[in-house]
């Protein structure tokens, strides 16, 4: 194990050593391997030394970036993240234990790049960038595009994430995060669903993503779903509609945790929980008014 | 001109540093052994408790930078120049009011959960000072007690607080 002080010894250590590296953060991932010895601990780049990429930041572009050592309990008690991005401490909130959530990072959630990852549906949700370095670049690509595969992610093997972007929930936006896990603690998704929404009199919705977890091998956009709630106003019907064709764009399978036919009665359910209680706070809100976000 | 390599030596030990209950300690430890088992083995601290080891149970809860976390998950190499806060800390010169509280309440059973469920609660009320039952319940969800004495010891930790 290796533990750079500096961003640029962390690039310059991956840039020499390539494949053969496994970067540790929070460490939450590593240490149940090592245990299982699943792992060498000779090639762990520890990058939880590098202070310059713990941050919260709201930047001049109206950008909220979380860095890659925030961890989820620095996201919970952020109050650019509360004031911002509501869905994320919704999500985050849901995620392990209060001690794991003070150790893991959102970042490497995205870097794990598991389909079950808690982070990931808020962060597609709201069109999140996800910023790469490496010694000789720096690029930077939607956090969608980012995740390919189950467990496999665009990073080459010398680059370091270091940010993850994401515009605010803005006023006439809403968004929700909704989870089924075995447990109200420290349970792994057994499936989830996400979404974001710009609002509009009907009410009906003028944009929205929906982004469903552990039901793939990667987080996915429900895309389908996404056309027929466009469709036209925002209706128990139309609610009952989408989240049947959520259950049938997920392909989920049967583990440990649940089989697939559950895993798509659970996106059902969740996904008719989020936009009933969407719907709720649109009519519990008095006279001509126009609608508020609810972050 | 070429930067000098930083070639990671991998070394099989390290010297490291860190603050461990109010005083700075050094420790020549693989790097990657768990900050639990650097506290039991090489400081002779046993009150944080191995439990599962894996995250789940909250045995081994320590405060890591003024929060808990589990010492389980953490590596050693990892606590270089950090502050951590175990059990023996929080009753140093005189028992802690969650302690105590814990022995009014009569929430002690076996007693194994117990020092995680202490450090816990005490991250908790760090955080929030008059917490409400439900805030104390989720401060302590990542704690397991399988003699089952949950609500002996919410009423201890809501006690402390005074409420």
């Amino acid at each position: 194990m290796v533990s750079p002080r500096s961003v640029r010894d962390a690039l310059q250590i991956l840039d020499e050593q390539r494949e053969n590296v496994r970067i540790v953060a929070g460490s939450t991932d590593v240490s149940v391997m090592l245990k299982d010895g699943n792992i060498r601990e000779e090639c762990f780049l520890d990058i939880s030394h590098l202070e310059a990429l713990r941050y919260i930041r709201m930047g001049r572009d109206r950008l909220v970036r979380i860095g890659a050592l925030a961890t989820y309990g620095d996201c919970i008690r952020s109050s650019i993240i509360r004031r911002n991005a509501r869905i994320l401490v919704d999500a985050f909130d849901t995620l392990g234990s209060p001690q794991i959530r003070n150790l893991a990072t959102v970042v490497g959630n995205l870097g794990n790049a598991s389909p079950a990852g808690d982070a990931i549906p808020p962060l597609f949700v709201l069109n999140a960038t996800v910023v790469l370095e490496s010694v000789s670049e720096r690029r930077e690509m939607p956090a969608q595009d980012f995740l390919v595969d189950y467990r496999k992610t665009n990073r080459k093997p010398n680059e370091l994430i270091t940010e993850v972007s994401f515009s605010p929930v803005r006023r006439g936006e809403v968004a929700f995060f909704k989870k089924l896990g075995l447990r109200q603690a420290n349970a792994i998704a057994i499936a989830s669903v996400a979404f974001w929404g710009q609002i509009a009199e009907g009410p009906r919705f003028t944009d929205a993503r929906i982004a469903l977890g552990a039901v793939a091998p990667t987080v996915l956009r429900a895309s389908r779903a996404e056309k027929v709630l466009l469709s036209g106003g925002l209706s128990r019907e139309r609610i009952g509609e989408v989240a049947r064709i959520c259950a049938s764009e997920a392909q989920p399978i049967s583990d440990i945790r649940g089989s697939a036919e559950y895993r798509r009665k659970a996106v059902v359910g969740l996904t008719q929980l989020g936009f009933l209680e969407v719907l709720d706070g649109l009519r519990s809100r008095s006279g001509n008014e126009s609608p508020k976000s609810s972050r | 001109m070429p930067r000098k390599p930083v070639h990671p030596a991998n070394p099989a030990s390290r010297n490291i540093r860190f603050k461990l209950n109010g005083k700075w300690v050094r420790v020549q430890t693989p790097p990657a052994k768990t900050l639990l088992r650097l506290l039991r083995d090489e400081f002779d601290l046993t009150g944080s408790k191995p439990g599962c080891e894996a995250g789940e149970c909250g045995a081994c809860t320590v405060l890591l930078g003024g929060v808990p976390v589990t010492s389980c998950m953490v590596l050693a190499g990892q606590v270089e120049g950090r502050e951590v806060i175990t059990i023996e800390g929080l009753s140093k010169r005189r028992i802690n009011p969650i302690v105590k509280a814990f022995v009014e309440a009569g929430a002690v059973q076996c007693g194994y959960c117990i020092p995680g469920f202490v450090v816990a609660a005490r991250g908790l009320l760090k955080e929030v000072r008059k917490p409400s039952r439900e805030i104390v319940c989720s401060g302590l969800s990542g704690n397991i007690c399988r003699c089952g004495g949950y609500s002996r010891i919410v009423e201890a930790v809501m006690k402390t607080s005074g409420r």
